[in-house]
């Protein structure tokens, strides 16, 4: 054996113990939820799915899952989109002083902020008092679609705003310099160069917060109503409710298929953006 | 005309961006005067001031002792994750052996997956392996999903430590494993303690897969929590919130300053 090939098998060994414990704990119990999912007492069946396929109550979570993800995924990017174009014009010292403020609503449980927006945006909520005093209301913005998206696109924000910023923090500076010596005012500026220049990382984005959305189990349980179930409420349904493991199984292998081709995306994304990043690495 | 336009437009956005960020922030700062309201009732802001649902909250059975089982699961999960997550890390930044990429992005595939997926295969695979110890059930779960994050951020780390001061030692004649022990590990703790306290954090607030594979008596401060706020929204919440709210703002200064002093050298 070459001494090349040997130093990297040394430092391969490095790796073992996380490799044996995530194949232990992740791939083994995953592969048997896949194969779960596609067989019964008697050998292969596909019998889960196409009962899921048939189901009424799957097709319209489904429907009502994606509605809410893509809904949340849209809301993060209006919200998103400015906080980091603001951001990326700051000082590296005050994004520093910023960026804490994004980062503890991210760090924060979120079971703290549902129970914040439960308090919020509840029928004797502090947003229903406050709007009570200017003669409006009052508004159920609780355990409806509007409190799912309120509590959704809260969580994902920050997910969105850290590729966008990375992407905008890359941008050579020169070229809305040059552009503004041709005459461009600063929101032509951005139309036609700083926002095109920054699609890569709203994709990469939007992509990981649709992933993300996807997912979803506390906040639609907490802050959505009856027609507000989600696709993983479905599983946690048939898993601990019913004790239908094949189901369950099955819905997880088409959530987790679902996240995968989204990931698979965003690897195709961020591969062709690092290439026009200067560290790309 | 073109100077006037830029800075409306410039405005526009910083109050947008800033009222944006505001909503971030308000659920997390809405809580902190409510913990310290007198009344039995959640109103906003409270009438009168006092530490009344604090003593609740070390009073009322249950609260306390889910904590402690919060903060063990937390103590080993980080434990766990960095014996495992940041050798891992060192081998996938100084390695260039075949099917280092694939490794890469298996280890870090948790990340991708939805917690309700990973929840489920993991209480599947308890129950046929039949495993019955509460807290290391809790434990195992937690680390597959936090190993991730040890992994990425003690890889940052390392990346920042010059390969040939390794290379140095091991020409001297020293072994891989003591360079990595006196050399490497050294120089990265900043990224080590950083990937610590958020892979605390995130067992410590995880939920999803603690729902699933927690035993009927092992209840975490998640769990409590989230029982509290589907069959009957507690006051004693906003003191735990509060609390909650504080160690995450906490650990997320103190991992600016160690990130800070990582860029140094």
């Amino acid at each position: 054996m070459r001494p090349e090939t040997r130093e990297q098998y040394r430092i391969a060994v490095f790796a073992l113990p996380a490799t044996l414990f995530m194949l232990v704990m992740m791939a083994i119990p995953l592969g048997s939820v896949v194969w779960q999912s596609i067989s019964d007492d008697t050998g292969l069946s596909l019998a889960a799915y196409a009962k899921i396929v048939q189901s009424n109550l799957f097709i319209r979570v489904t429907r009502t899952t994606l509605e809410i993800a893509l809904g949340a995924t849209l809301v993060a990017f209006f919200l998103g989109y400015p906080i980091a174009y603001f951001l990326a014009k700051q000082s590296t010292k005050r994004q520093t002083i910023w960026l804490i403020v994004i980062l503890i609503p991210f760090w924060t449980s979120s079971l703290v902020k549902s129970f914040a927006f439960v308090v919020m945006l509840g029928h004797a909520g502090i947003l229903n008092t406050f709007l009570g005093e200017l003669g409006l209301g009052p508004y159920k913005m609780l355990f409806n679609r509007i409190g799912v998206m309120v509590g959704m696109s809260h969580f994902l924000v920050p997910f969105m705003v850290f590729p966008i910023l990375t992407n905008l923090r890359s941008q050579p500076p020169e070229l809305a310099k040059a552009a503004a010596i041709m005459g461009a005012g600063k929101f032509r500026i951005f139309r036609t160069v700083t926002f095109p220049l920054s699609l890569p990382g709203v994709v990469s984005g939007a992509l990981l917060v649709f992933i993300l959305a996807l997912g979803f189990f506390i906040v639609p349980k907490l802050l959505g109503g009856r027609q507000d179930v989600m696709l993983s409420s479905l599983v946690d349904f048939y898993a601990r409710e019913v004790f239908d493991f094949q189901m369950s199984s099955a819905i997880a292998v088409i959530l987790m298929a679902t996240a995968l081709l989204a990931a698979f995306l965003l690897s195709k994304v961020r591969g062709g953006a690092s290439i026009l990043s200067k560290e790309s690495s | 005309m073109m100077e006037g336009q830029g800075s409306t437009w410039r405005r526009a956005n910083a109050a947008f961006a800033i009222a944006a960020m505001i909503f971030l922030l308000l659920p997390s700062l809405i809580v902190i005067p409510m913990s310290f309201s007198d009344s039995e009732l959640i109103i906003f802001p409270p009438k009168g001031y006092s530490f009344h649902l604090y003593q609740r909250y070390v009073e009322e059975p249950g609260w306390v002792s889910a904590s402690i089982l919060s903060l063990r699961v937390a103590i080993w999960t980080t434990i766990l994750s960095i014996c495992l997550g940041v050798p891992a890390a060192y081998a996938l930044v100084r390695g260039n052996f075949p099917g280092r990429r694939m490794l890469a992005m298996f280890l870090l595939s948790p990340i991708m997956l939805p917690s309700v997926v990973l929840a489920l295969a993991i209480y599947i695979y308890f129950v046929r392996i039949s495993l019955s110890h509460g807290e290391l059930r809790l434990v195992l779960a937690h680390c597959v999903a936090t190993l991730p994050f040890v992994v990425v951020t003690a890889a940052a780390g390392i990346q920042t430590v010059d390969a040939n001061i390794e290379r140095a030692a091991t020409i001297m004649g020293a072994s891989r494993l003591y360079v990595f022990r006196t050399v490497t590990l050294p120089l990265v703790i900043p990224s080590i303690v950083a990937g610590a306290l958020f892979t605390f954090l995130i067992s410590f607030d995880e939920i999803i897969i603690s729902i699933f594979v927690a035993k009927a008596g092992d209840t975490t401060l998640p769990i409590k929590m989230f029982s509290s706020l589907v069959f009957e929204v507690s006051p004693v919440l906003a003191a735990i919130s509060t609390m909650l709210t504080l160690m995450s703002a906490l650990i997320c200064i103190l991992v600016t300053f160690a990130q800070k002093g990582d860029a140094k050298p």
